[in-house]
């Protein structure tokens, strides 16, 4: 435990600045990951169009500092989060009640299309710069390389995501978000306030990817639509969880670890084959190990 | 005035393509409950095959149609066969994101095949047109949306008198009693699949023969049939043809009247409009699956 601690903190002063650069990646993704599945893992309501709140929490963050431009280096990042979060809390919040009355594969899609639509209104509404592209303030503290300061902050964030998801998890609340994921008009005869806690999970996970959204804001430096909103992002949240194991609390950890790895390290000079080899891998996942790492190793010790 | 009549005039024409290429998607839905995320792939192969043979052997491309229709049939049957088919017991949202990682292979396939540009079929009366009143129609257009609507009616009647069509449906409204009825689930599952894939490929040509197309385009073409099956109502061809006339005139409505960027958006708006007020779609019961 100790020993992993060590390496996952102290490990990038002493790495290539390239794996530094995967590291990050991976840690941000594995935070994503597990945002995404206290919605889409506990309470089973699998979204296709988590982009969405990385893009608007990253825009509006990125609107608010640039209105700013006179403020300490130290505040720019807590205004950011505070504003990223803040919209993406409302904007969760008001799609919540029509969106959630769909379940399973009508829910997935319906997200895709807020992810689509919000990208289509950053792209072309003037004020959200989304086509021209939206510059961030440098925030890394001088004396420290900003790659190694983004890769600390992820690992915060991270685990940040992480204890509240645990704590989530092994709540009242988690309970009852696994209770409708297993059967939720039962859950809701059993007096379960099935709506309260899909909207809170949908509000809790949405504000959670925001924030990561902000911070993948500041480590890019300038983002446009195509940066932020991106299909394949909606795609990989989902393939964590499933590679990992769905539903559970470090299975998205484990598969966005991996699948970082694959695709940056291994897969990263055979761009050609890129799409091809991210379908192989979705398929057999699905046909060979429907319940991902975890479930795999929870049936050998069976 | 004349600009209204011809904005929907465009809209016409372009729902019933939309239609055509979102019915496959539609039966495979109501028949399987499988939201088959490859069909824009189905679509596009269709559009390539089409490409290929009226070229190879200089014939009108929708003369095409029939050979195209029994190749994607054939594709069709095998791939639900012995691959959606391991998916479709297990949760919903795997059968899905299976179909998702095949569309991702073929994409890929497709742009190592045909390159990543954009493609189109010019039949030899590209460029003819005439006119009804103020309103100007393309002669490509209008034989566009002719095959659509002879290709809708067809199905229709096929599912409604035909032996397997009645087969089809019994199964859509009752798995369990149609089984017990002595109904080979599993091939009439295959059989839904392929029918959808052949009319997912003659929508294809149409498509083809209209618009230009890129291995790229397949995830909208998913998305619109989607769209279309959700406005309309599941399972039947009368649902699609609804659905996307609806779909094509506001699509038209709003490129013409708000801006060109924007048809996805009030295409969204409209689906959740919809959601909100009539969850079951316009026609039949689009929801009895997704609550």
């Amino acid at each position: 435990m100790v020993a992993a601690a060590v390496v996952l903190a102290f490990g990038p002063l002493v790495l290539p600045s390239f794996y530094v650069r995967v590291g990050q990646l991976m840690l941000y993704s594995a935070g994503l990951g597990v945002a995404w599945a206290i919605l889409g893992g506990f309470a089973g309501y699998a979204s296709f169009g988590h982009a969405a709140f990385i893009g608007v929490g990253a825009f509006a963050a990125g609107l608010a500092e640039s209105y700013f431009p006179n403020l300490p280096t130290p505040l720019l990042l807590p205004l950011g989060l505070v504003v990223g979060g803040t919209c993406c809390a409302i904007l969760s919040a008001v799609i919540a009640y029509p969106i959630l009355r769909l379940r399973g594969t009508f829910f997935a899609i319906a997200m895709l299309g807020v992810s689509h639509v919000c990208a289509e209104v950053t792209n072309n509404v003037d004020f959200f710069q989304g086509s021209l592209g939206l510059n961030f303030p440098p925030i890394a503290p001088a004396s420290m390389d900003p790659a190694i300061f983004f890769y600390e902050l992820y690992l915060v964030a991270g685990l940040a995501v992480l204890l509240i998801a645990w704590k989530i998890r092994y709540s009242r609340f988690g309970a009852g978000l696994l209770s409708i994921r297993e059967d939720e008009d039962t859950a809701r005869m059993l007096g379960v306030p099935t709506e309260r806690y899909k909207r809170l999970a949908f509000v809790v996970s949405a504000v959670l990817t925001g924030l990561l959204g902000v911070i993948y804001g500041h480590s890019l430096g300038y983002i446009t639509t195509e940066s932020v909103y991106r299909d394949d992002t909606n795609l990989s949240l989902i393939v964590y969880s499933l590679l990992g194991g769905m539903g559970t609390l470090y299975g998205p950890v484990i598969g966005a670890f991996s699948l970082v790895f694959v695709t940056q390290v291994i897969l990263g000079r055979l761009l050609d084959f890129h799409l091809f080899a991210t379908g192989l891998m979705l398929v057999l996942l699905i046909l060979l190990a429907p319940g991902g790492v975890l479930g795999l190793l929870k049936r050998r010790a069976a | 005035m004349n600009l209204i009549a011809q904005t929907l005039a465009d809209g016409l024409v372009l729902g019933g393509i939309y239609a055509l290429a979102a019915v496959g998607f539609s039966l495979i839905f109501g028949v399987l409950h499988v939201i088959n995320l490859s069909h824009g792939i189905l679509v596009l192969m269709g559009a390539y095959l089409a490409l290929i043979l009226s070229t190879a052997l200089r014939i009108d491309p929708l003369l095409t149609m029939p050979l195209v229709m029994i190749g994607l049939f054939c594709v069709g049957y095998v791939y639900q066969r012995f691959l959606i088919q391991r998916a479709v017991d297990r949760a919903s949202v795997n059968s899905m994101l299976l179909t998702f990682g095949v569309a991702l292979m073929l994409q890929n396939a497709m742009i190592w095949l045909f390159s990543p540009d954009m493609k189109s079929i010019t039949p030899s009366y590209a460029f003819a047109s005439f006119k009804l009143g103020p309103v100007n129609f393309d002669a490509v257009r209008v034989s566009a949306l002719a095959a659509s609507l002879v290709l809708l009616s067809l199905l229709a009647l096929f599912l409604k008198f035909s032996p397997l069509g009645r087969v089809i449906r019994a199964t859509a409204q009752q798995t369990m009693a149609a089984q017990l009825c002595g109904v080979n689930v599993r091939h009439v599952y295959a059989l839904t699949f392929a029918v959808s894939a052949a009319f997912a490929g003659a929508a294809g040509i149409v498509i083809g023969i209209i618009l230009p197309f890129s291995p790229a385009d397949e995830g909208n073409w998913t998305l619109n049939a989607f769209v279309v099956v959700v406005l309309g109502g599941v399972g039947s061809p009368a649902g699609a043809l609804i659905g996307g006339l609806l779909l094509g005139i506001v699509n038209t409505l709003t490129a013409q009247y708000v801006g060109p960027a924007f048809p996805n958006v009030t295409m969204f708006l409209l689906l959740v409009l919809l959601l909100l007020v009539r969850p079951h779609g316009l026609l039949g019961n689009a929801f009895a699956a997704s609550r």
